[in-house]
C-alpha cells in the first residue's frame, strides 16, 4: 500500500465504497464515474438529469462524479450520509427528494422545448436553472424549485471543490490535521 | 416500535444522558469523587482518529438521531447545531468562549424584557474562572476591554493572519477596537494537549487536542476516574416513583432494538436543549400527565437560537482566509452591554471576525453567493478562495414562552413522539440584526472591500426549554439545574438559559455544570 502523504490526504478527503458485481471497491465519486460504477438507487434517466444540471451549476461536476457521489450516499442510512441536506431539515430517506425534483426539471425541459433535459442548448438550460433557482417554475413537484437548486449546487461544490483535488483546482493549500497520536 | 422484553441492570448512582460538553464535566468531578457514573449516549462511539479533516465527512458528527420537526421564521437548525456520537456537539463546536456579561443575567430586571436569571454573574465568575484554568482558554484580556471581571487567560491570544488584519483596519478607521477571541484553543502547549496550527478545521472536529471539546478535557478524566459510556441508548423514558415526586432510572434502548431499564440514584439529563424537553414532555405519568417536571408549564418554552449573519466582502490584497480558527481570529462587543440603544430594537450583539472558510459546505465560500452558478461560480471561487474575508454577528434572543418544543403526533422508531419546535423572532430582534449587518457592510467598506454583502439571518446554537429560576412558578429548574418538582433529577446545558445572551454559549455551559455538581456532591445524601 502506498502510504505516501498524497496518498494519505486523498483518502482522507473523498473516497467511498462503492458495490461491482457483488465486490466493495474504494474508489472515489470521480473514479467510480470513469470507471461506469452500476448506480444502486438513482435510474440511467434521473442520474442523467442530475449530471446535466448539476454540470451547468458547478462546472467540473460531471467528470467529479456526481452521479456517483449522490446515488451511493442515497443508498447509505442517513446517518452516515456526507449530504449537506441531513442537516437542513429534511426528514430521512434523501432519495425521494432528488428523484421528484429531477423527475419535475425532466418535465419542464420537455413542457417547454418538447426535448429531455439532457438534450437542450445551454440557453435553454440556463433559463430553466435561473427559474428553478427563483423558484419560477409551474407544475413543480416535489421539494421548492429554489431549495432543491441549492442542494443540488451545494452537493456539487462538494465533489469539485471540497476534496483534495477541489482546493489544488483552487490553488489553496488543504492543510489536514496532524495525525492523532492517540485516542482517549 | 421497540417493544421487547425489558432487561433490567444493576442500580448506579448517577446516571447522566448524553455524553457531550454539559454531561462530561458532570461526569468527571461526580467519577472523581467517588460516585458510580454512567452517561448513555444515543449516537455511535468515536474517537479522534474519526475526525477526518473534511467538510463531507464532518458531516457525521452532527445530529443523527430522530427527526426534529422545525417551524417559525428562525428555525434553529437542530440537524447543523446538535451533535452525534461521543462528546455531542462540542466535537463540531468552535471553541468560541466569550463570558456573558453582568446584564445579561438581569434583562427583565434592567429592560423589561425576558427573564432575569436567579444568580448573577459574580455568582458564576469563580466556575468561569476555574473552568478557564482547567481547559485552558487563550485570549487577551487587556485588549478584550468588553470583557467581565475575571482571572487572566492561561494563554496568549491567537495569532492574527492577514484575514484578520484586514477587517481590523475597517474597525479601526471607524474608530474601534478589536481583540483575539477568547477560544478554548491552545496557543501554546496546554496540560499536555498540543497548541493550534491554524489549518482551520475546527468544525470538522480537531483531532490534535489543540481544542478543548468533551473528548479532549472531561471525558478522559471521567474515564480514569472509572466512569462509563454506553453508545447507542436511546433513552425512551424517564422513570418516576407512582408519586412522581423522584425519578428511579431511565428506560432505553440498544442498537439491537433491546429495551433496558436503568436505574440510579440521580439522573442528570444532558441530551441537549430539545431533547432534554422532549424526553420530559414524553415520559408523562398519571402522576405528572403534562409531563415530567412540569408543574410550572414550562418544560420546553422559552427556547432561543442566537440570531446570527455574516458579512463577506472581497479584498484586492490577499486574505488567505484558509488560516486560522473556524471561530474567528478577532471580537468586537462594542454593540453588547446597552441592549435597548437602538430605537425599535433589543438585544445587543458581538462581532467574531475573520473565520476561517473552506470551499464547501453549508458555510463555505461556495454558499456564500449561491446566486452565482456556471462559469462564473468557477472565477468567483477561485478569486474568493484568495481574496475574501468574513465575520458574523451574533445576537441578543428574546426569551418568549411562545417560542417552544412540543411533542408532534409524529413518532420515532421507538415509539416516542418526534419533538416539534416553533420559533419565530419579533421585530425588535430583526431591527437589531438589521443594525448589525448595516455596521458591519461599513466595517468592511472602511477596511477597503471592494466588494461587500451579507449571507442570510441564521440560528446559531440552541438554548432555553427547561429554564433555571427561583422557583416552580418561573421555571423548571433552581439555580443548580435541580428540577423543582424532582429533587434527584437534574438538567445540564444551554436550556438551563433563561436569556441567551449574546456570546457562545459553551464556556457558560461549563461554568454552570461545575457549580451543579459541586452542589449535587455537597448535597448527595439530602437529595438522594
Amino acid at each position: 500500500m502506498n502510504t505516501t502523504r498524497r496518498k494519505f490526504l486523498k483518502s482522507s478527503s473523498l473516497v467511498l465504497s462503492f458495490a461491482v458485481g457483488g465486490k466493495t471497491f474504494l474508489l472515489s465519486p470521480a473514479e467510480a464515474y470513469a470507471q461506469s460504477v452500476p448506480l444502486a438507487v438513482l435510474n440511467e434517466s434521473d442520474a442523467t438529469t442530475l449530471e446535466v444540471l448539476a454540470e451547468a451549476i458547478v462546472p467540473g461536476a460531471r467528470v467529479a462524479g456526481i452521479r456517483n457521489f449522490i446515488d451511493s450516499q442515497l443508498s447509505a442510512d442517513s446517518e452516515n450520509s456526507l449530504l449537506m441536506i441531513r442537516y437542513l431539515g429534511v426528514p430521512a430517506p434523501f432519495a425521494g427528494f432528488y428523484t421528484a425534483a429531477l423527475r419535475s426539471a425532466e418535465k419542464l425541459a420537455k413542457t417547454r422545448h418538447q426535448k429531455h433535459i439532457a438534450a437542450l442548448n445551454s440557453e435553454e438550460l440556463s433559463q430553466i436553472i435561473d427559474d428553478m433557482a427563483q423558484g419560477k417554475v409551474k407544475d413543480w413537484q416535489g421539494p421548492p424549485a429554489e431549495f432543491f437548486f441549492f442542494v443540488l449546487r451545494s452537493d456539487a461544490a462538494d465533489i469539485v471543490y471540497g476534496t483534495l483535488d477541489g482546493f489544488e483546482r483552487l490553488d489553496i493549500p488543504y492543510m489536514p490535521h496532524i495525525k492523532p497520536e492517540q485516542s482517549w | 416500535m421497540m417493544n421487547n422484553a425489558i432487561n433490567s441492570l444493576d442500580k448506579v448512582d448517577l446516571l447522566i444522558v448524553g455524553s457531550g460538553a454539559a454531561a462530561s464535566i458532570i461526569a468527571a468531578k461526580a467519577a472523581q469523587a467517588g460516585k458510580q457514573v454512567l452517561m448513555l449516549e444515543a449516537g455511535p462511539e468515536r474517537s479522534n482518529k474519526d475526525l477526518v479533516s473534511s467538510q463531507l465527512w464532518a458531516r457525521r458528527l452532527k445530529w443523527g438521531g430522530s427527526p426534529v420537526e422545525e417551524e417559525g421564521n428562525l428555525k434553529i437548525g437542530h440537524g447543523f447545531n446538535a451533535g452525534w456520537g461521543t462528546g455531542g456537539s462540542s466535537m463540531h463546536h468552535y471553541g468560541v468562549w466569550p463570558r456573558l456579561h453582568a446584564n445579561d443575567f438581569k434583562i427583565k430586571s434592567l429592560y423589561g424584557k425576558g427573564k432575569d436569571w436567579p444568580i448573577d454573574y459574580e455568582d458564576l465568575r469563580p466556575f468561569y474562572d476555574r473552568v478557564q484554568s482547567e481547559v485552558g482558554i487563550s485570549g487577551d484580556e487587556k485588549l478584550e476591554k468588553w470583557r467581565p471581571e475575571g482571572a487572566a487567560y492561561p494563554m496568549p491570544g491567537l495569532p492574527v493572519f492577514k484575514q484578520g488584519e484586514l477587517i481590523a483596519r475597517g474597525f479601526t478607521a471607524l474608530g474601534r477596537d478589536t481583540a483575539p477571541i477568547p477560544l478554548a484553543v491552545n496557543s501554546q502547549p496546554y496540560k499536555g494537549r498540543n497548541p493550534c496550527n491554524y489549518d482551520g478545521w475546527c468544525d470538522a472536529g480537531c483531532p490534535t487536542g489543540a481544542l478543548a471539546n468533551a473528548q479532549t478535557v472531561y471525558l478522559p478524566q471521567a474515564k480514569v476516574a472509572k466512569a462509563n459510556i454506553i453508545h447507542r441508548a436511546t433513552v425512551t423514558r424517564i422513570l418516576t416513583n407512582q408519586k412522581g415526586d423522584k425519578v428511579v432510572g431511565v428506560e432505553y434502548c440498544d442498537e439491537a432494538g433491546q429495551s433496558h431499564k436503568q436505574m440510579a440514584d440521580v439522573v442528570v439529563l444532558a441530551a441537549f436543549a430539545v431533547e432534554n424537553p422532549r424526553l420530559l414532555l414524553a415520559s408523562a405519568t398519571q402522576a405528572q400527565p403534562q409531563g415530567l417536571a412540569n408543574s410550572s408549564g414550562l418544560v420546553g418554552k422559552y427556547l432561543m437560537t442566537h440570531p446570527a449573519g455574516n458579512i463577506y466582502g472581497l479584498f484586492k490584497e490577499a486574505t488567505q482566509p484558509y488560516y486560522g480558527a473556524t471561530g474567528g481570529q478577532l471580537i468586537n462587543q462594542d454593540n453588547y452591554d446597552d441592549k435597548a440603544a437602538r430605537k425599535g430594537a433589543f438585544g445587543g450583539y458581538q462581532w467574531l471576525i475573520a473565520n476561517a472558510l473552506k470551499p464547501n459546505g453549508l458555510l463555505g465560500i461556495a454558499n456564500t453567493r449561491p446566486d452565482i452558478y456556471g462559469p462564473k461560480l468557477d472565477a468567483f471561487m477561485k478569486q474568493a478562495a484568495k481574496h475574501m474575508a468574513t465575520m458574523v454577528f451574533v445576537g441578543d434572543d428574546l426569551p418568549l414562552a411562545e417560542n417552544r418544543v412540543e411533542l408532534s403526533p409524529n413518532k420515532d422508531k421507538y415509539g416516542v413522539p418526534l419533538a416539534k419546535v416553533i420559533h419565530n423572532v419579533q421585530a425588535e430582534t430583526d431591527l437589531m440584526c438589521q443594525h448589525a449587518v448595516e455596521e458591519g457592510k461599513a466595517v468592511f467598506k472602511a477596511a477597503g472591500a471592494e466588494q461587500v454583502w451579507s449571507g442570510p439571518r441564521v440560528g446559531m446554537h440552541i438554548l432555553g426549554g427547561t429554564i433555571m429560576g427561583t422557583s416552580r412558578d418561573n421555571s423548571v429548574t433552581n439555580r443548580y439545574g435541580q428540577c423543582h418538582d424532582i429533587p434527584n433529577l437534574f438538567i445540564a446545558g444551554t436550556g438551563l438559559f433563561p436569556s441567551s445572551g449574546a456570546v457562545n454559549p459553551t464556556f457558560s455551559l461549563h461554568a454552570l455544570g461545575l457549580q451543579a455538581v459541586e452542589y449535587l456532591l455537597s448535597e448527595w445524601a439530602g437529595i438522594v
